[in-house]
């Protein structure tokens, strides 16, 4: 019995990739592309596998594998890089692929990167070795927007900056960290009544109203005054990536990065972590406030090992509404 | 060169067995384990739901207060509580061997899977609190190494800048001060809090300015094998396995994180019943044709970070590009 089935399932593509989790380590991972299967000369993969490392020479690259292209016949060939699968196994979660380049950030409010990508809607990329903008170089920003040749990053109001970036490298890692509640990079803090704070991903990923978090601003960013306090959540913003926290800044000292020539020796980052929450069940109103199980407590936030799929036409996730069945599988040798 | 015909030895007369089993296996590599110190222990009970509560009451406020003789009472005030919750997590292991091995392997098969079972519990446990610090922590980059990097390598200055941190946030200091003895190139150690390092990190650590090596503490009585050094009032331990990413700094090179921290500010909880389980599956169970036997371990944990005020660090780079 040399392959036993681990695990399987189906799914209906968005067009994005997609994280498989596997509840064992895989050794051989395969995809069909149920819908593009029937249709007549579609031109796209209807068929990848990937072999793990226990293939020795044959084991699959990362973001590669083995792919079927579908059109007046069956077309057999490698993928593209980084078109493929990505088998993630270990924390930190970088997920393995080579530096890709860009060509441009914008200091535009918000930020816009100009980089030719397979990268799909919400993935989470370190941005670095920058020229220009370096004080956000080694930052991870949540993508949106994405088109091949780049894409916004809502989390970066790049305006107040003296200068784009002309240059530098990004890298796609886990849109979760091992743990959550997770910590979280601060790019803009107001001065206000209730502080508006705005970090570089999506924070309704990780926190809800009645959560507390505690803050770690450096002196080069400005308002110092609000290092080592903790607010309350009261409010959130998938749009803007914000929360509004029960801290009054409005005679703190204005947040602003330090310029890019102050780095290396500026200190960076401004960031939140999770400093539990302050419930409350009114007896009164029967109204139980600031409490969600699926985002306060500590867990584990990105389950691993995991298989990720890139997605679109020529990946094995497919494109947009295409059905897609899988299967992972577990090689009894050794 | 002339030869005696005739005699027997182990060209013509090899022996039987082509090998034997030395008397004592070979250590297996184990990292240290050094995540769960000093972060506190706490039970969960059975039956009462997955996720645990640990909850904390907040000071009082001390501004004003003074009675001003008037008989008008002072505003009272609402106690805030903060909860901590922790949800918790089952992890395994199991390992399937046929009777073969049984039957011909030289000593105690199942004994010595039992012995690597227990060990990967360990690491295990080890590895989920290692990323709950690099999870759920916010981290200073250090600035002051020369290394031209963002984070820099580690410095006195970073040192002294979480000392800071965690003093101005009153946390209290972990381990207990080591009183300088006559010993010549010794030093006292003052009470100190915990810092957790990757191994990669030793070179830098001895080039901080004012480091105290382990082997100049006055004593080395009940100091642990992971510890390395001193460093103002932090006490370095280091793993292999200790936190880092790679490729993320400002040029490209790997981060490493280090989590500072002082009494209460993590914590493990563990499942009564369930801390430690290791367990057998005899061969009529597990294979139709009582083939396979398996071993298993299993183990349930929560984990939390219980004070942000309590605990701080730094994300550094190592002098030589790694």
């Amino acid at each position: 019995m040399p392959f036993t089935i681990l695990t399987g399932g189906s799914f209906t593509s968005t067009g994005a990739g997609v994280k498989i989790n596997l509840p064992s380590s895989a050794d051989y991972f395969k995809t069909w592309n149920i819908t593009q299967l029937t249709a007549t000369n579609p031109n796209t993969v209807v068929h990848g596998e990937w072999f793990g490392s226990l293939f020795g020479s044959g084991a699959t690259a990362q973001g590669g594998g083995i792919k079927t292209v579908k059109t007046t016949g069956m077309l057999e060939s490698a993928f593209a890089a980084n078109t493929g699968f990505t088998y993630v196994t270990v924390n930190p979660l970088v997920e393995a692929q080579a530096p890709n380049a860009i060509t441009a950030i914008t200091n535009a409010s918000p930020a816009v990167v100009t980089q030719t990508n397979t990268y799909s809607e919400n993935d989470v990329v370190y941005l670095y070795n920058t020229t220009g903008m370096l004080q956000i170089a080694g930052m991870p920003f949540q993508l949106s927007s994405v088109s091949g040749s780049g894409y916004t990053l809502i989390g970066l109001r790049a305006a107040g900056f003296a200068t784009a970036a002309t240059g530098g490298f990004t890298r796609r890692v886990s849109t979760f960290n091992a743990v959550e509640p997770e910590f979280l990079y601060i790019t803009e803090i107001t001065q206000a009544t209730q502080a508006v704070v705005r970090t570089s991903v999506d924070p309704t990923n990780h926190y809800v109203v009645g959560m507390k978090i505690h803050f770690s601003v450096p002196q080069s960013l400005g308002m110092i005054q609000m290092n080592g306090l903790t607010g309350k959540i009261v409010a959130v913003s998938s749009a803007n990536y914000t929360v509004t926290v029960d801290i009054d800044s409005t005679n703190f000292t204005a947040f602003a990065f330090p310029a890019s020539t102050a780095s290396p020796t500026a200190q960076l980052f401004a960031t939140y972590a999770p400093a539990g929450a302050s419930t409350q069940f009114n007896p009164v109103t029967l109204v139980q406030t600031g409490y969600d199980f699926q985002k306060q407590p500590f867990r584990t936030g990105q389950f691993t090992p995991y298989m990720f799929l890139a997605g679109g036409a020529q990946s094995p996730a497919g494109a947009a509404s295409d059905v897609i069945n899988w299967m992972a599988y577990k090689l009894e040798t050794s | 060169m002339s030869f005696q015909s005739g005699i027997t030895n182990i060209q013509n007369m090899a022996p039987e067995l082509p090998v034997q089993a030395s008397e004592d296996l070979l250590s297996t590599p184990m990292f240290n384990l050094i995540h769960s110190f000093g972060v506190d222990l706490h039970h969960a009970e059975s039956y009462v739901g997955k996720t645990t509560r640990m909850s904390r009451f907040e000071r009082l406020s001390t501004d004003g207060g003074q009675l001003d003789g008037s008989g008008i009472d002072p505003a009272p005030e609402v106690p805030v509580r903060t909860d901590i919750d922790a949800t918790m997590e089952i992890y395994a292991k199991t390992i399937v061997t046929n009777e073969q091995v049984v039957l011909w392997e030289n000593s105690k098969t199942l004994t010595k899977f039992t012995a690597l079972l227990g060990q990967w519990l360990r690491e295990k446990e080890d590895l989920l609190m290692r990323d709950l610090f690099s999870s759920s922590v916010s981290y200073i980059n250090a600035t002051g190494g020369l290394n031209g990097d963002q984070p820099s390598s580690i410095s006195l200055n970073d040192v002294n800048n979480i000392e800071r941190i965690l003093l101005n946030n009153d946390a209290r200091s972990m381990l207990t001060s080591l009183e300088a003895t006559l010993k010549f190139a010794t030093g006292g150690v003052r009470d100190a809090f915990i810092a957790l390092a990757n191994t990669n990190l030793t070179a830098d650590l001895q080039r901080v300015q004012g480091v105290l090596l382990k082997s100049a503490y006055p004593t080395q009585e009940g100091i642990r094998p992971e510890e390395y050094c001193s460093i103002s009032r932090f006490r370095f331990f280091v793993s292999s396995k200790g936190a880092k990413t790679p490729g993320v700094s400002m040029l490209g090179n790997t981060v490493y994180t280090i989590p500072m921290y002082g009494l209460e500010a993590a914590a493990k909880i563990e499942q009564n019943n369930y801390t430690a389980v290791i367990g057998y599956r005899p061969p009529w169970v597990v294979s139709a044709v009582a083939q396979n036997s398996q071993l298993y371990a299993k183990f349930a944990i929560a984990r939390a970070i219980t004070n942000q005020n309590w605990i701080s660090g730094l994300n550094v780079t190592t002098f030589t590009p790694s």
